[in-house]
């Protein structure tokens, strides 16, 4: 690599399994009529900015992967198996095969440590990728031909008080900033969550039934629509002052992390942020959402 | 009812991966000591609520045979790999799927090759019944059930058991007060990762030990919101439900595992 590297764009890339399921790749063993599609079309668009883009490397904070010691980052060559949801089992059989660049994720660990965080490498070779990160960069690039950097959800928005937990966050997404410009080479930054997180307790049958979908409640909703909307203004700031009231009132899984990651990786960017679709699984807020900081 | 045995097993795996380090050594042999009371019992079936096995949608209950995937636990895979081997009661399972529904809980049997068996159930089946030839009712913590349903639960498990005549030992997998230490540290001198942890730890394990049930119950809101207990100790409901109550307990090891509280203790019936 020549040059500074930089972040060309990052995306609000949700992880619903569903979403999967709906597509019935091959990878994916359960089979199924559709569904969800308003949240498939919208990621349509970001396969598409992928190919404009043409990243060198894709780097994903996952929900699902929850380290209680520290963030954590994938740290193996070459992970290959199949991860089962643990909670759709019945959507969900995936046989994952990807290359991680291990050079950019321990160039982001040393970063975050020298930020005065606790971090640390994953280097067992059996480990199972968890479905969030999967259902992202598949929903994302299903080729799987660009390398990743898994990078896992500390607990510490939960652990802590929810301020404390989001000043790691914003810290590690420094330290990401920091590595991805020293390693020169083009990144996305994929941050995996939901907003307003209000789900079902039963699971419709069939799940694609698409007659039953809905938001689980309004008020999740209300948040959400205006949550987007500034962002869609380029409002970030206003967005981050009013994480914490979200976080609280629509019970937001931005609280893991990887929203306040991203978005201070990015620096808080001010260009308004394009939409691609907005929609609900299974109850819960899903935004498709793009920042486009370079051509 | 046809309970012979229960026992409270922590899920965390490091004493099972490590038990050479001293602070984990005790509950290594503790929950040894546990499998040993156990197999005295002579129990047809294993009865489980793991903590680690989350749902939300539903209640799930495991039904595959016979799993025996390698599992690389999401925190604690640089101490190395845990080998699953579960064979599950189906006949059991599927009547408590049916039992539970006609409760009004939906509930969903889950047999997929290469289900996740979570850490906790794997630890835990992997001190007390290493062998995995006796069978097992697994049955997963939805984090929308509170404590009284998690006990109803278990006390409708454990009435479809014992139409089936069956000997059960019953196995909540959790740990106890919650707090892990978010660094790395010398796991040589682990210690309780929270200032009051061990003295509210201590005191639950002597409310058990007393078999005091009511003044347990009392306290478990203050002693879950003290020490950020694991679940709020939903896995403790599963041995109430499961048992309808015990006359007292056994600690047979106590413990930090990375600041996070662990015991293992067996309830006299």
């Amino acid at each position: 690599m020549s040059g500074e590297g930089k972040i060309v764009a990052g995306f609000v890339a949700p992880h619903p399994p569903h979403l999967v399921y709906a597509e019935n790749p091959p990878q994916n063993e359960p089979r199924s009529e559709g569904g969800w599609e308003t949240l498939r079309w919208a990621y349509d668009h970001v396969r598409r900015a992928i190919d404009e883009l043409k990243p060198d490397v894709l780097l994903v904070h996952s929900p699902h992967w929850i380290t209680q010691v520290g963030h954590h980052f994938l740290g193996v060559k070459h992970l290959k198996g199949k991860s089962v949801d643990p909670i759709f089992p019945n959507l969900f059989r995936y046989n994952f095969d990807m290359q991680i660049d291990v050079d950019l994720a321990e160039a982001c660990c040393a970063e975050s440590e020298a930020a005065g965080l606790v971090a640390q490498m994953m280097r067992n070779p059996n480990f199972r990728v968890d479905y969030g990160t999967i259902t992202t960069l598949h929903m994302v690039r299903p080729q799987w031909d660009i390398p990743v950097v898994g990078i896992s959800a500390n607990n510490s928005p939960y652990y802590l008080q929810l301020g404390e937990g989001m000043e790691q966050m914003e810290r590690l997404g420094v330290a990401t900033r920091e590595a991805i410009r020293k390693s020169g080479k083009r990144a996305v930054l994929l941050a995996s969550n939901t907003f307003s997180h209000y789900h079902f307790k039963e699971e419709p049958v069939p799940p694609e039934d698409m007659s039953r979908e809905h938001p689980e409640r309004y008020d999740g909703y209300k948040w959400d629509v205006r949550m987007i909307n500034l962002m869609r203004e380029g409002k970030i700031r206003e967005v981050m002052d009013l994480f914490p009231q979200w976080v609280d009132e629509a019970f937001a899984e931005v609280k893991s992390g990887a929203f306040p990651w991203m978005i201070s990786a990015m620096d808080y960017p001010t260009i308004p942020a394009v939409l691609h679709g907005y929609g609900s699984v299974i109850g819960t807020g899903n935004a498709v959402m793009e920042w486009r900081l370079a051509a | 009812m046809s309970i012979v045995s229960a026992f409270l097993i922590p899920g965390n795996p490091l004493p099972f991966l490590r038990p050479d380090n001293p602070p984990w050594a005790g509950l290594a042999e503790g929950a040894r000591a546990a499998g040993k009371a156990l197999a005295e019992s002579k129990p047809d079936v294993l009865l489980i609520y793991s903590t680690q096995w989350m749902a939300v949608l539903d209640q799930l209950w495991q039904a595959r045979e016979h799993s025996t995937d390698i599992h690389v636990d999401e925190n604690w895979y640089a101490f190395g790999d845990l080998q699953a081997n579960l064979r599950a009661d189906v006949d059991l399972v599927h009547a408590c799927i049916e039992a539970a529904v006609a409760a009004g809980i939906k509930s969903k049997a889950v047999d997929y090759d290469g289900f996740p068996i979570d850490t906790g159930t794997i630890v835990a089946t992997g001190f007390v019944n290493p062998t995995g030839e006796i069978k097992a009712v697994v049955a997963a913590n939805n984090l929308y059930h509170d404590f009284a349903m998690t006990e109803k639960l278990a006390k409708l498990a454990a009435e479809q058991a014992e139409l089936q005549g069956k000997r059960v030992a019953v196995l909540a997998v959790g740990g106890l007060s919650g707090k892990y230490i978010d660094e790395k540290i010398d796991i040589a001198a682990d210690q309780f990762g929270g200032e009051n942890d061990d003295v509210h730890n201590r005191k639950l394990l002597s409310l058990m030990a007393a078999g005091d049930v009511a003044a347990l119950r009392a306290w478990l809101p203050d002693y879950a919101k003290a020490t950020g207990a694991d679940m709020g100790m939903k896995h403790l409901a599963w041995i109430l439900g499961a048992t309808g109550g015990f006359r007292g307990a056994k600690t047979l090891a106590y413990g930090p595992t990375y600041g996070a509280g662990a015991a293992v203790v067996q309830f006299e019936l």
